[in-house]
């Protein structure tokens, strides 16, 4: 083989050496920081969820048999469903609107929108919670107009989660919808209006279509995204609407209980991963973060 | 037609004040928060009855908020050299390597950035507790090292894989040592991949707060805890005044981006 293509030989001297170069030991180093400072660190907190105080379910029996716990379950599902369907109703036409705008404007909307993603998220969320106060410009301009005799409660509740998670999670959502109706082929929706479709019929028969893959899995991303959030919701929510990351994480800092921590902590892992592995299956690889 | 702006009719204008709002939306908060932080009123009342740059003065005056922000460089600082050399040595492993389980090696490099961050915090919280890591600095690089090792890996295999190796063998078969033919010819055609690695570390830990909160003791506490701890207490505006300096950072940062990668076209 080697002297067909190679009459010298060199290959065959030299190839070997440069193969061998690029291995397992390689990766080692990220490999060894992975493990013993993310895997190892995970699975000790989960396993003490079924060791402490002792051995057995006791910690999930308590988690899942109690009224209280369940209604933060149920409240992390409704403000992350709440935020996916927001994102998503305002996401598709602006989405739309920037696939087909001239570039002078949507570039812009884009530049705009990388901003709004890359300020702290604490200063958004500082934003919002200025905003929304009673004494703050939303509810002095809504009195302003006459609209309102009281301040509305703005903050501290659902409402306030709400828009601030939203306002984190709507980039999330525009920028992969966007990829996606970029690729569909304008002639087909020329064909619908040939073939006599009103504007109406095509945008729910054809283009909604379409996009279907684009929103549901950008919808996932953003609901497993909302699912474990924990800043904005501790800043811009009420006791009485208490998300799972703070339940996490007032296990363990205030009431030091680890048996509990780590069994909420497996809770939103098992829902995270099998709502991940959803999207794998349906989308091949996408990219995914949160905070 | 639905996808052709100028055919759309009284859609488009549906469309572009939609888009209008929703932008208006994204920005508005942000330039909000900046006018503020030069207004005179402790309640953030706007419009402000008068102007001042008394909130600049308290934030630069204040020891604990400069230290705030100077231990937030340094971890970022730090975490960004070990994120793209560790990611570096691995993404040419992933790449290039031969050897069975690298898809699933690969994938699992990536598991943080899926994995919600409370947990991870409070994971390494409980593990620093024992072996003593807990509100130190090298506690702080670990822990934003594992959340930004993902990025760097992942900007960087993705320039290995559109760098043609062929010109690297070229190197080493004209008598080059395959470790010079790697820093004077491939690091240069992926420094694109080198560059978004070492903006998206030094991003990801300079803007970390979940982490950080768990990772945090009185003494040692970077930028975003310091914000969060104030924020819990009341809405200052010297936290206007931090946040407006933050964005600053942030607007510099994407400028420079877009520089170097008008830069690395041409």
């Amino acid at each position: 083989m080697a002297t067909l293509t190679d009459p010298g030989g060199i290959a065959g001297t030299v190839k070997p050496r440069i193969v061998r170069q690029y291995n397992f030991a390689q990766t080692v180093p990220a490999l060894a920081l992975i493990l013993l400072f993310f895997v190892l660190p995970v699975l000790a907190l989960l396993l003490r969820s079924v060791l402490e105080p002792q051995p057995g379910f006791g910690n999930y029996a308590a988690l899942l048999g109690s009224t209280t716990y369940l209604k933060i379950f149920l409240n992390t599902f409704v403000v992350s469903a709440l935020v996916t369907a927001v994102s998503l109703a305002i996401g598709f036409p602006v989405a739309w609107a920037l696939a087909i705008m001239p570039s002078r404007l949507s570039s812009v909307v884009f530049a705009i929108l990388l901003l709004s993603m890359w300020t702290n998220l604490l200063t958004r969320t500082y934003a919002w919670m200025v905003l929304l106060q009673r004494t703050g410009v939303i509810n002095k301009t809504l009195m302003g107009l006459g609209l309102i005799d009281q301040p509305l409660p703005l903050v501290n509740n659902l409402v306030g989660v709400t828009i601030g998670m939203t306002y984190i999670m709507l980039p999330f959502i525009i920028l992969p919808l966007y990829g996606v109706i970029r690729r569909i082929d304008p002639a087909i929706l020329q064909a619908a209006a040939l073939c006599g479709a009103t504007r109406f019929q095509a945008l729910t028969r054809i283009l909604i279509p379409l996009a279907a893959p684009g929103m549901v899995s950008g919808a996932l991303m953003v609901f497993v995204m909302s699912l474990g959030y924990f800043v904005t919701p501790a800043l811009l929510g009420g006791t009485a609407n208490m998300m799972l990351a703070e339940l996490i994480a007032q296990f363990v800092q205030s009431l030091v209980n680890w048996g509990m921590g780590g069994a909420a902590a497996l809770i939103l892992l098992v829902v995270t991963l099998t709502l991940y592995a959803v999207q794998l299956r349906l989308f091949g690889p996408a990219r995914m973060g949160g905070h | 037609m639905l996808l052709n702006f100028e055919r759309l009719g009284a859609w488009k204008w549906i469309l572009l004040v939609i888009t209008g709002l929703t932008a208006a939306f994204l920005i508005l908060p942000i330039v909000f928060i900046a006018a503020l932080s030069f207004g005179s009123s402790q309640w953030l009342i706007f419009p402000p009855p008068s102007w001042t740059l008394q909130w600049y003065k308290a934030f630069l005056a204040d020891p604990r908020w400069l230290e705030a922000a100077w231990t937030s460089f340094r971890i970022a600082a730090v975490v960004t050299v070990l994120s793209v050399l560790i990611g570096l040595v691995a993404s040419f492993g992933l790449v290039r390597g031969r050897f069975i389980g690298k898809e699933a090696l690969r994938a699992l490099f990536l598991t943080p950035m899926i994995l919600p961050v409370v947990v991870l915090a409070v994971a390494l919280y409980a593990f620093f507790l024992r072996i003593g890591l807990n509100g130190t600095t090298t506690g702080f690089v670990i822990a934003h090292l594992v959340v930004a090792l993902p990025f760097s890996i992942l900007s960087m295999t993705n320039a290995l894989e559109g760098f043609d190796k062929s010109i690297e063998d070229a190197a080493v078969l004209c008598g080059a040592h395959p470790l010079e033919a790697k820093i004077r010819v491939t690091l240069p055609a992926i420094s694109h991949g080198l560059f978004s690695a070492a903006v998206f570390s030094f991003l990801t830990s300079w803007d970390e707060v979940v982490l950080a909160i768990f990772m945090a003791s009185p003494t040692l506490q970077t930028l975003p805890v310091k914000i969060w701890t104030t924020l819990r207490q009341d809405l200052t505006p010297v936290i206007a005044a931090a946040s407006t300096l933050l964005v600053i950072v942030t607007i510099a940062l994407m400028l420079l981006a877009a520089l170097v990668r008008k830069g690395l076209k041409s």
